[in-house]
């Protein structure tokens, strides 16, 4: 099984039975209460620990632990790098400072002069890996989970650059030092076991605080506001929205999302970084045969009356408590629902940033 | 009713009501409609007379577009063959006949990499004369290919391994059985699928008169011609050699 | 003097590194270069020599597809996006060396069903491998042989889009790779903007659009069972004026837009109204749509991409249904 769950990007999948998988499913889709194997709440997440600081030799760390002893150790590095120029960045740059209505135009943002990678930095300078024990460094999760990440830090540059201009090009922008160096943060994570969403959490948290102090140029100790942002594992199941699931829980979803907000400058609001779809396991599953199908129960069972049932929500025919495995996508509805609930006022997403707040970093 | 089905389908498109008919192979059932699931032509087999069965709306994967299907040929027909089993795949299922190439000889068992898994319409017909009814290629060019020593490509990975346990080789004798007196690396093997197998190996059968090899080099290189149920022979050096040899047709 | 420094640091780099490395010859420098462009020789660029767009926001680009063309593949399929008006205009009346923006060209192979490796454990379901490849002359900049990440990223993207449109229960025990090559990508931005300008790889969405549609085809060429022919569609909000608010656009040439917001791609099945794929990036809540319409930022690009998606639903469509008439035309 170990094989097939690395042949299968989706994520480390528990080993459930056919019959467990649709207990579960059935539970977790109780229209309007959903039942969660450990008694949470739909938005609810699991108690977590979390310590900034741990590691002495990097510019920043964190350690993140779930109360399943799920846990992950963040560090962050950074390095005083060269900048090179590409020859595109030169002859703009050349030609900009040649003609000055092109620079004007340029640096509409408030940046001035040569509107180059010198000032505004690079998505490339933020490098982001993680390291998932049975995977290999170069298997797709692992891949795919560093760029989502890579692509909410970087992503948060959006918001930055009009609000304050402390912030301008957002985390790369505070990466530069002058026209010709600039550091370059290594983000590593170690994930023992479920790597999804607390990484995310944890290299969160500290980077930006730290990065105040790395970036020289850009000292921007006057933006309390400006969090960094998290990203959320949302599943749906049925017609239910679940927040922070197990693994198990992962295992018998309709959709799993990866949903990146942020905090929208000084003003409460949250913002939307990024959505990804993540592969549900569910499709992988293994089916389970109903009675009136199988074979070996003719005769020794009586016949049963397996009438199928049109799922709401999948437009499936089914029988009820054997499970098939997923098929097909989301509704546009439902992806909506998930990102409402994340979004709104007093929603998940607010909570959990109020939550991160509270974690203490010098 | 029949008006409103189209006669080429594409994945996705509508086909049916599933309450007036059931799905066949190529085709899916979604809120209670019947999709297809493949390109391909739109085929519907008429239920069985004084059964209550629905006509059965399938998408057909092979590229000959109506022939030779139920709905021309008459009833009587259609009851004397027996129905063959729907099938949603072109993968060697149980049952399946299929022509394999033999790659290993042990002691116990026989390692063979499927070539050609053939239709079950075509074998109740003839072998001999395969109508391109196959979505695989021409049967004839296959073989001919895979039996000169020469083409011997490393493709063998991406062909389903299948293996002959010594026990399956013939219905009679079977302790006796030796392997190397019945087959040799490169012959063209047909043989019945039994078991899918574990996860690697797809489990066969020749234990009947009609399986066994049907195409063999002897040791000089000439293709040889079958003389009993076990010998083959050389045409050029007259010299016989053993093989579990199936009835030529 | 500019281009001189660009050239000399990779140089010896690789001699200092490379113990095996041919002293006898000058060797080029390994890694990727363009050709010299002196900045005096260039014709003087001008903001207006910028690619515009110049379709409708909801006009699509025009997509050729035709499936079938690579004889060893059990399925296969080229795709091709229609050149941007600018990039036909620069070739007929060159004001610049540089093109000012390039057109997708991909093609897709499906090999299978065939049987799993031997270390892969027995799966009830079709196991599906995705790769995805830019040549490495596709981009602008020159890419290695060895997949980048965000190569592997387009990999897990059409895994997931595609993943969910095909019946996998139907094939057990097998194996099916889909692979891409990448010709020539799409540009993240004009290539006269500093990389800075928008630093996102917009670029990346259209070509996994592209990808999603070219698989569709193909694995409908090879004649695997499929909910649907599921298609991908991009919408962006870009800004194209200062200050301006944000349009939504469909189908939109990252090249030919000054600033994109965000910007959100989908795989999408029709029949379903179902999403197999999202993907969406860029700040969006902050967008500001007509006042008359109801929906969020991120709502109204997930509708667009899908209605750009349907659009290329209808290409794929034809492109199967045509394949499928000269199959048929071959037999009878």
């Amino acid at each position: 099984m170990a094989a097939q769950q690395k042949a299968s990007s989706a994520s480390q999948t528990p080993h459930l039975s056919p019959a467990e998988l649709s207990y579960l499913y059935t539970s977790l889709s109780l229209p309007q209460n959903p039942i969660r194997p450990d008694g949470r709440s739909p938005t609810q997440f699991r108690p977590l620990t979390a310590e900034p600081d741990i590691l002495p030799g990097t510019n920043g760390s964190a350690r993140i632990g779930f109360a399943d002893g799920t846990q992950a150790v963040v560090g962050v590095k950074a390095e005083v790098e060269k900048t090179v120029l590409s020859a595109d960045t030169l002859d703009a740059s050349n030609l900009s400072q040649q003609q000055g209505d092109f620079a004007a135009q340029e640096g509409r943002d408030g940046r001035e002069g040569a509107g180059s990678a010198a000032v505004a930095g690079h998505g490339s300078w933020v490098q982001v890996s993680i390291e998932i024990p049975g995977f290999r460094d170069d298997d797709a999760l692992p891949v795919f989970l560093s760029e989502m990440m890579r692509e909410s830090l970087v992503g948060s540059v959006a918001g930055g650059n009009d609000s304050s201009d402390e912030m301008a090009g957002g985390l790369k922008g505070r990466l530069v030092i002058n026209k010709r160096w600039h550091w370059r943060l290594y983000i590593d994570s170690q994930g023992e076991e479920d790597p999804f969403f607390d990484d995310d959490w944890a290299v969160a948290e500290h980077l930006y605080p730290r990065g105040t102090t790395n970036s020289t140029v850009k000292l921007s100790s006057s933006v309390p506001q400006v969090r960094p942002p998290i990203t959320l594992l949302v599943i749906s199941v049925g017609e239910n929205t679940i927040f922070d699931p197990s693994r198990e829980e992962i295992a018998v979803a309709d959709a799993v999302l990866a949903i990146s907000v942020a905090r929208d400058g000084g003003d409460k609001n949250l913002k939307l970084l990024s959505i990804r779809t993540i592969d549900p396991p569910s499709r992988l599953t293994q089916p389970a045969v109903p009675n009136s199908e199988n074979v070996n129960a003719l005769g020794a069972t009586a016949p049963t009356e397996d009438v199928a049932v049109l799922n709401p929500a999948t437009g499936e025919e089914e029988v009820p408590g054997v499970w098939r495995p997923r098929r097909g996508g989301v509704k546009r509805s439902v992806i909506a629902q998930m990102v409402k609930t994340v979004l709104k006022k007093g929603g998940v997403g607010e909570e959990v940033l109020e939550g991160l707040e509270g974690v203490e970093v010098e | 009713m029949a008006a409103t089905i189209p006669s080429l389908a594409i994945p996705g498109q509508r086909l049916g009501p599933a309450s007036a008919y059931s799905a066949g192979p190529g085709t899916h059932i979604q809120q209670s409609m019947i999709y297809a699931s493949i390109a391909g032509p739109v085929v519907v087999d008429p239920a069985q007379p004084k059964t209550q069965l629905k006509s059965t709306i399938r998408v057909s994967r092979v590229p000959t577009s109506k022939p030779q299907t139920q709905t021309d040929s008459p009833a009587g027909a259609a009851s004397t063959l027996p129905k063959p089993k729907p099938r949603y795949n072109t993968l060697p299922a149980v049952d399946s006949i299929v022509l394999a190439r033999v790659t290993r000889v042990q002691k116990r068992q026989v390692a063979v990499s499927i070539l050609v898994v053939l239709d079950e319409s075509t074998t109740a017909q003839s072998i001999i004369s395969p109508s391109s009814s196959s979505d695989n290629d021409n049967i004839a060019s296959i073989l001919t290919t895979a039996a000169n020593p020469e083409n011997h490509s490393n493709t063998d990975e991406l062909r389903f391994q299948a293996l002959i346990r010594k026990e399956d080789v013939r219905a009679v004798e079977k302790d006796r059985v030796v392997l190397d007196e019945m087959f040799r690396v490169g012959d063209i093997v047909r043989g019945s699928v039994i078991s899918l197998g574990d996860q690697s190996f797809y489990y066969l059968t020749t234990a009947r008169n009609d399986l066994g090899v049907v195409m063999a080099r002897s040791e000089a290189g000439n293709m040889m011609f079958p003389v009993s149920w076990k010998e083959m022979r050389d045409p050029v050096t007259e010299v016989g050699e053993q093989r579990k040899v199936a009835r030529p047709f | 003097m500019s281009i001189l420094n660009v050239f000399n640091s990779p140089t010896t780099f690789a001699l200092a590194t490379c113990v095996m490395a041919d002293r006898r010859r000058i060797n080029g420098p390994p890694g990727g270069t363009r050709p010299a462009i002196y900045a005096t020789s260039l014709p003087s660029i001008k903001d207006a020599d910028r690619a515009r767009r110049q379709r409708q926001p909801s006009e699509l680009r025009k997509i050729f597809l035709k499936t079938g063309l690579i004889p060893s593949a059990s399925g296969s399929s080229y795709l091709e996006f229609e050149p941007s008006a600018s990039l036909a205009a620069a070739r007929a009346n060159p004001k610049s060396l540089i093109p000012p923006s390039s057109a997708l060209k991909l093609a897709c192979t499906v090999h299978g069903p065939k049987p799993l490796p031997r270390s892969v454990a027995f799966s009830p379901n079709i196991v599906l491998t995705t790769h995805v490849k830019y040549a490495p002359f596709a981009a602008r900049k020159r890419k290695g042989h060895i997949r980048d990440a965000s190569e592997r990223d387009l990999g897990v993207h059409l895994e997931t889009a595609l993943r969910g449109a095909i019946i996998a229960e139907r094939w057990p025990k097998s194996g099916l790779d889909i692979t891409i090559t990448i010709i020539e990508a799409e540009d993240d931005r004009w290539w006269g903007d500093a990389p800075d300008s928008h630093d996102a790889s917009w670029g990346m969405m259209n070509v996994l659009a592209g990808c999603i549609n070219a698989a569709s085809a193909a694995i409908a060429d090879a004649h695997i069972d499929c909910l649907d022919l599921v298609s991908g569609g991009v919408a962006a909000l870009v800004t194209d004026n200062d200050g301006g608010a944000p349009q939504l656009m469909l189908d939109t040439d990252p090249a030919e837009h000054r600033s994109i917001v965000s910007a959100c791609v989908v795989g999408y099945m029709p029949a379903r109204d179902e999403i197999t794929a999202l993907w969406l990036k860029g700040g969006t809540s902050k967008a500001a749509l007509d006042e008359q319409d109801g929906r969020s930022g991120h709502e109204a690009l997930v509708d667009g991409a899908v209605d750009a998606a349907r659009g290329a639903h209808m290409v794929l469509g034809e492109a199967v249904k045509e394949s499928m008439e000269r199959a048929l035309g071959q037999t009878t």
